[in-house]
Parts: C-alpha cells; structure tokens; sequence
C-alpha cells in the first residue's frame, strides 16, 4: 500500500471520517438521505480491510468489517484509492469507467451524496491531521 | 445485403408516387446508416437551393444497422435534412419504435419529397406504401391522432405524428412516435407539416433479416444486453431517468439558470432531481424498443394547477428547459410543459430555450408589451408559459406567437435587440449542459457539432465527466472539464465516435457498456465489414467531414463554428464561479489535428482523399 502501513490504519481513518461527518449538520442531513446501507469493500487491500455505513430509516451507523444484513451497495476499491477519494483526489466517474472502482447494487443513493464529496474531503483533511497523519495528505 | 436491407423507399408526395430503390453496399460500409447515410443521400440528391419548407425539400428517415436486432439501446432511427430551424444540415434522433418496424417492412430509410394535396397520412404494412387521407386529424393533437391513429388501425401499428405547431410551420417543431418518444431537434415536424403529412403510420411482420454471422452475433448481442442492463449508469437510469444526476449538475455549474445567467441554484438540486420525480410522480418506467435500461418516464401529477393525468413525463432536458432555464424549481410544471409540448409537437428545448431568451428580453426592457401583445414575461410564471405562450406559439398566434415561433436567433434579429444573450451554435438554441460547469470541451463541441449546439452529436458530455475510455483506439484521457487542456485531441475521437453512435443509430446511454472491440463485432458479425478499428473510426470521421462539406454548400465556413457571447462569459456563482470557455485555441488546435481548413471550415482536399472523398472534394474545390 502507498498511504497505509497496515489495513487498520485505512479503516481507523474513514470510520473517524463518518464520525466527524456525522457531526456536520448539513453532512448527517445528506448522508440520512442515501437511506442504504454501504459496504466499502477495501478487502483487496487485506481481508479485514473495510466498513461499512447504515444510513436505512433515518439513521446512521457505521461500523468495521461487513454489515450483518445484506448491504444495498457495495464499492470495492483498494485502500490507496479509497484515500484517495475520500480526499478528492480521485475522480469516481472516471474510477468506475476504469474499473479501479466496482460497484454493485444500486447507487442511486450515492448521487444524492456525490454534491457534497468536497465538503467530506476538507473533513478528511482535518481528521488526517487530527491523528497525526499529515504526511498522508494528498498534495 | 448482410445487416441491412439495401431498400429505401422513395415517396413523391406531390405525384403520390412510390419507388423502392436498392442502394450500393459501399453506401453502408462508407457511411454506416442512420445520420451518416442519410448525409451521404443528402449530398448527392439534395436540392441545397430549396427552402427547407418548399415541397422540393427532402426529408429523411433512416434506420442504422442493427435495428430490429432486439439489442439494448441500439433500434433508434434518425431523422435529417436542412433544418427549418438554421438553414442548413439537421439531423435528429429518436428511439421508440420505429426504426424496428421500418426494417421488418424490409426498409432501411424513408425518403420524402414533395406536398400531398391535402392534409394525409402515410401507411406503410409490410412493402405496401400508400397515402391515405389525414384530413380527419389536421389541427389535433399528437395524443389524441396518436389514439386515434391506433383505434383506426390498431395499437400494434406505430405512429409518427405531427402536432398543431408543425401545421402552422413553427421552426422547432417534432415529430412524435407512438406519443411518447420525440425526433425533437432541428425541426423536422414542420417539415412534415409543409408537406401536408400529419403522420406516419406502420405495421410490418416479415422480420426477415440477413446477417453475416448470425450465430456470433446472437452470442455477442446476449453478453451485451446483460453489460448494457447490469451497468451502474444503467441502474441509475432505470430507477430515476435521464434526470438522474440532474442534482450532481447543478453542483457541478451544469444546468443553466435564467437564460444562463447563472450557473447555480441550490434549491433546483432537490426540487427537479430524478429522484424526487421519481418519488412524487411516477407512475411506471417505460423503455424504447428492446431496451434493458427503461430510463422513459410515466408520470401523474394529481391535485394542483398543473394537475395531468397518466402518461409520458418529462426527461432531463425538459425538466431543465422549463425548470431553471425559465426560472422555475416547480416540478409539476415541468411535467405540464413537456406533456403540452409533446401535444403541440414542439421541441422542449428549443422552445424552452426561446422562451427563456424572451423572459430575458422582457426583463431588460428589449421585448415590451407592445411588443408581445400584452402578455407579461416573468421568469418562473409557468402559467403564462403553459396556458398562453405555448399555445400562441403554436398558432403562431399574435403577436408574441408570431415573434417565438421562429427561434431566439431569428426573434432577436426581428426585434434589432438581444442577439447577444442568445444562446446557440449555427443557430441551434443549446440543451441543458452549461459547458462552464459541464466541460470546456463540450464547448468546443457545441460549436463544431454540424447541426448546431448538441449535447448528442458526440459523446463528449459523458468524456470530460470521465464516463468514457476506449484505450484501444488511444481514446485514454484524464480531463479537468472546466479547463481547455486537451480537449481538441479528445474532440477528434468523440466526434468520430458520435458520428458512429449517430449513423449506426445506437443510444448514448446504452453503448456506454459497448467497448471498441464490441462495436468492431458489431459491425463485424451483422454487416461482415471485416472491420479494424481503424475503419471503424475512418467511417465516423468521413461522416463528420461529410455532414461539414453539406454545410459549406449551405455557406457556412469556419466562422460559423462559434458559441453566443453569452456562452462565453465567465461563470457567476457556484462551482463554474469564473470559469470561461477560451473557444478559439481549442478550436485552432481541433482544425489542426483535424486537417480542416481554418478560413473555409471544411477539411483539405488531402484529409478528404485519404478518407475515400476525393469526388466529393471536387465538388467543393
């Protein structure tokens, strides 16, 4: 991996990314209306390399691993890349055409998020920064 | 003929007169179908000095080479001519069902000259063509001649109808199949109209097809339709239409606003977006002929003053064109609008676009009420749309019927005032895909497109979002859409590649999933072309530059390959806040790669003969 020197230290980044988005107002409004739940599937990066985000009925969970319940979509990408993304360095149209990013079930759900992926990367940024890891940031 | 028929059937309106005529293979392999065979017919048999309305004008139908093959996205048919709307090529695109049936009729095109005598239709049933008697239906409706074509006839004959503004002439007018699916831009329905042709109605049953390798294909065509169906666009498409990523559009700067004036209004995002079309007027998704995708909307809008019953809804560039572009986030509205433009058989954008420019006018104080015969222009006042300016435009009634129903261009050169914030190429208002927000590329496009401004002549809207990669063909780019890097060596293989998309007839939506080694198997497996890529892209490129030479012959010259000074403004607000298209470098770096001659427009006599064109150069040496 380029950014990551194990599969923890990408899932302990992104889950604190959801908290800290969560904690946004605006971010926790748009993330209820995805109303899926979300596997981000990095397992090509380490078998324990993913999380997952429940934002079905109005809430919002997210957890390490793979949801219990059969998840409404599931983007399997690798770590590095996912780091990329979430800091909008990577261009997910593009991503897909690619096939660096696969998807599977419906996103629908995500093109009502995919206005706000500059606002989750300068929250990324700071989470980053937060823990320590400013020498991952993406220049 | 392997994968098309080789017949097109010629109609004389005037003389009432039929004849089914085989064309060379080497038409096919050179032009492909669809628009690009069309252009082909056109450069050698069209009368250029004819007014597009006079019964000398040709109007032509012409399927591609794999309609009726029950592949996803691929039975569409293209509709072309000079255009009523500019004055030169036109050509337009339509799915639905009619590209199917021409072909079970054992057709390949449709070729129509001449005025009948009085108001009628064509019926064609299998290889029998003749001209019935329409007067029954002159001054209705496209939905109530649509139902009662079918009640007539039956509800397995397809339809190809007119409404009361192609009667009356109005220069943005379409032609409706089977109610729902529009051959919109260009103005072809006024064609018709000049014609005294209110439809076309058809039923085949042959289904006899040749192809080179049936089998292979049948296996191609299975894999295909599954990609096409499984594909995440597709998913999108299905469940909330072609105005699925309208909300991303409108972050992005890409939906216009107010005459362009802006490219960013927050609240349009949630209001107009597919989702929530999807949410509070769906009623069930519909889809042209053997498409997996399903993308057409049905809608209902039950209470309210935009109350319409079940039936067609509205896609993305309606939603637009009577949403933001005329000032409005009201959705119902939009649904009411496309489904009286459907009935009056207007081109949504066009007529949205027009619309929008007289809002503007009126607001500067450059349309007056003497001007428009009383009627106020607000932006956002859709009852006023919906209830008077359609209608009147339709008639071509008063005052302010008679100013729109020509086009924004020709409406600010009747007034002397508003050219400037115009917005169009080659006369052609521009769709909903702001290029400051959406692409510079699509900029260059728009002005390149030989029909005018064009989100569909190529795929370049799909490009620049990075929807698009073809490493076969070195088609490989990483684009920054709001800059103007790069954009001229990616334009040369999208306008190629639209013009193979456009000629074979295959939607833009669905032949996403197509790599080029498919579309080569395609073309391989249906036609036995025995087509390299190389091939392939020399067909798009020589009907690009053929659709090009038309418009010489029509006088336009490379100075007609520009935008509106509007267009060219730098973004206001929003993402596309600064952002401003530099046309002229791109433009100079596309004539370069392309081998077009700066000042006259066309390509060099050494680009035309290394593409097989050397008879046609001669003709405008």
């Amino acid at each position: 991996m380029e950014f990551w020197k194990d599969e923890a230290e990408p899932i302990k980044a992104f889950l604190a990314l959801f908290a800290a988005s969560a904690a946004d107002p605006e971010l926790f409004e748009g993330l209820k209306k995805v109303n899926q739940l979300i596997w981000f599937d990095y397992t090509e990066s380490g078998p324990n390399c993913s999380f997952y985000v429940d934002a079905r009925g109005g809430e919002l969970k997210f957890g390490a691993g793979k949801p219990a319940d059969p998840p409404d979509l599931t983007m399997s990408l690798s770590a590095d890349d996912a780091h990329r993304s979430w800091s909008d360095k990577l261009n997910p149209v593009m991503a897909i055409t690619r096939k660096k990013i696969r998807v599977k079930g419906s996103a629908t759900g995500l093109l009502k998020l995919a206005p706000k992926l500059k606002k989750v990367a300068a929250i990324y940024l700071k989470v980053l920064k937060d823990l320590g890891w400013e020498d991952k940031i993406i220049k | 003929m392997n994968g098309n028929t080789g017949k097109i059937v010629n109609v004389d309106l005037t003389a009432g007169k039929m004849t089914v005529e085989t064309l060379p293979e080497e038409y096919y392999r050179k032009y492909i179908g669809g628009s690009g065979l069309a252009a082909k017919l056109f450069w050698e048999r069209g009368n250029f000095a004819a007014d597009p309305l006079s019964p000398e004008a040709m109007l032509l139908f012409m399927n591609g080479p794999f309609a009726g093959l029950r592949l996803s996205g691929a039975s569409r048919n293209s509709v072309a001519g000079c255009s009523p709307l500019t004055g030169h090529w036109g050509d337009s695109s339509c799915g639905g069902f009619f590209a199917p049936e021409l072909r079970y009729a054992g057709f390949d095109g449709l070729i129509l000259t001449g005025k009948a005598a009085k108001p009628s239709i064509l019926l064609i049933v299998d290889d029998k063509v003749t001209v019935e008697d329409g007067s029954a239906y002159w001054g209705k409706g496209t939905d109530e001649v649509t139902a009662a074509l079918k009640a007539k006839y039956g509800k397995d004959y397809r339809t190809l109808v007119i409404g009361p503004a192609a009667e009356h002439l109005v220069r943005y007018t379409m032609i409706l199949n089977d109610g729902h699916h529009a051959t919109g831009r260009a103005g072809f329905g006024a064609v018709m109209g000049s014609k005294n042709l209110k439809a076309i109605v058809i039923k085949a049953t042959k289904k006899d097809m040749m192809l080179a390798d049936p089998a292979a294909f049948d296996v191609l065509r299975k894999d295909l339709n599954v990609r096409i169906k499984d594909a995440l666009a597709s998913d999108v498409l299905h469940e909330n239409g072609t105005a699925a990523n309208l909300m991303g559009g409108v972050y992005s700067g890409d939906v216009p606003v107010k005459n362009w004036t802006s490219n960013f209004w927050e609240e349009a995002a949630d209001a107009l977006t597919g989702s929530t079309l999807t949410d509070n007027y769906l009623t069930r998704r519909g889809a042209c002929a053997y498409c997996g995708i399903a993308c057409k909307r049905y809608v209902e809008v039950k209470d309210g003053p935009y109350a319409i019953p079940d039936g067609p809804g509205p896609e993305y560039e309606t939603i637009v064109a009577f949403g933001t572009l005329i000032g409005s986030i009201d959705l119902a509205a939009t649904c009411k609008a496309g489904r009286v433009c459907n009935d009056l058989g207007l081109d949504s954008i066009s007529a949205g676009g027009t619309i929008a420019w007289a809002m503007e006018a009126f607001e500067r104080g450059d349309l007056t009420l003497t001007d428009t015969g009383g009627v106020e222009l607000k932006w956002g006042d859709l009852d006023t749309v919906i209830n008077r300016v359609l209608p009147m435009i339709s008639r071509r009634e008063g005052k302010l019927g008679e100013l729109l129903a020509d086009g924004s261009v020709a409406a600010a050169k009747k007034i002397g005032k508003g050219l400037d914030y115009t917005v169009h190429s080659k006369g052609l208002e521009a769709p909903m895909h702001d290029p400051r927000g959406g692409g510079h590329g699509m900029a260059l496009t728009y002005a390149m497109s030989p029909r005018g401004a064009c989100h569909v002549a190529d795929p370049m809207l799909f490009v620049e979002m990075g929807a698009r990669y073809y490493p076969e063909i070195g088609f490989d780019f990483m684009l920054e859409p709001k800059t103007g890097e790069n954009k001229a060596e990616a334009a040369v293989m999208s306008v190629a590649l639209g013009a193979i998309e456009n000629s074979a007839c295959f939607c833009q939506f669905a032949d996403a999933e197509v790599t080029i080694p498919d579309w080569l198997a395609l073309f391989n497996t249906v036609a036995g072309y025995g087509w390299e890529a190389k091939d392939m892209m020399a067909a798009g490129k020589r009907v690009f530059f053929l659709k090009r030479l038309i418009n010489y012959r029509y006088g336009l010259t490379s100075a007609d390959d520009c935008l509106t000074p509007r267009m060219l403004e730098p973004g206001k607000d929003g993402e596309a806040e600064g952002s401003q298209v530099d046309l002229e470098p791109m433009k100079a770096r596309f004539y370069e790669l392309m081998d077009i001659d700066p000042v006259s427009g066309i390509p060099t006599p050494a680009a035309l003969a290394a593409l097989g064109m050397a008879d046609e150069a001669k003709h405008v040496a």
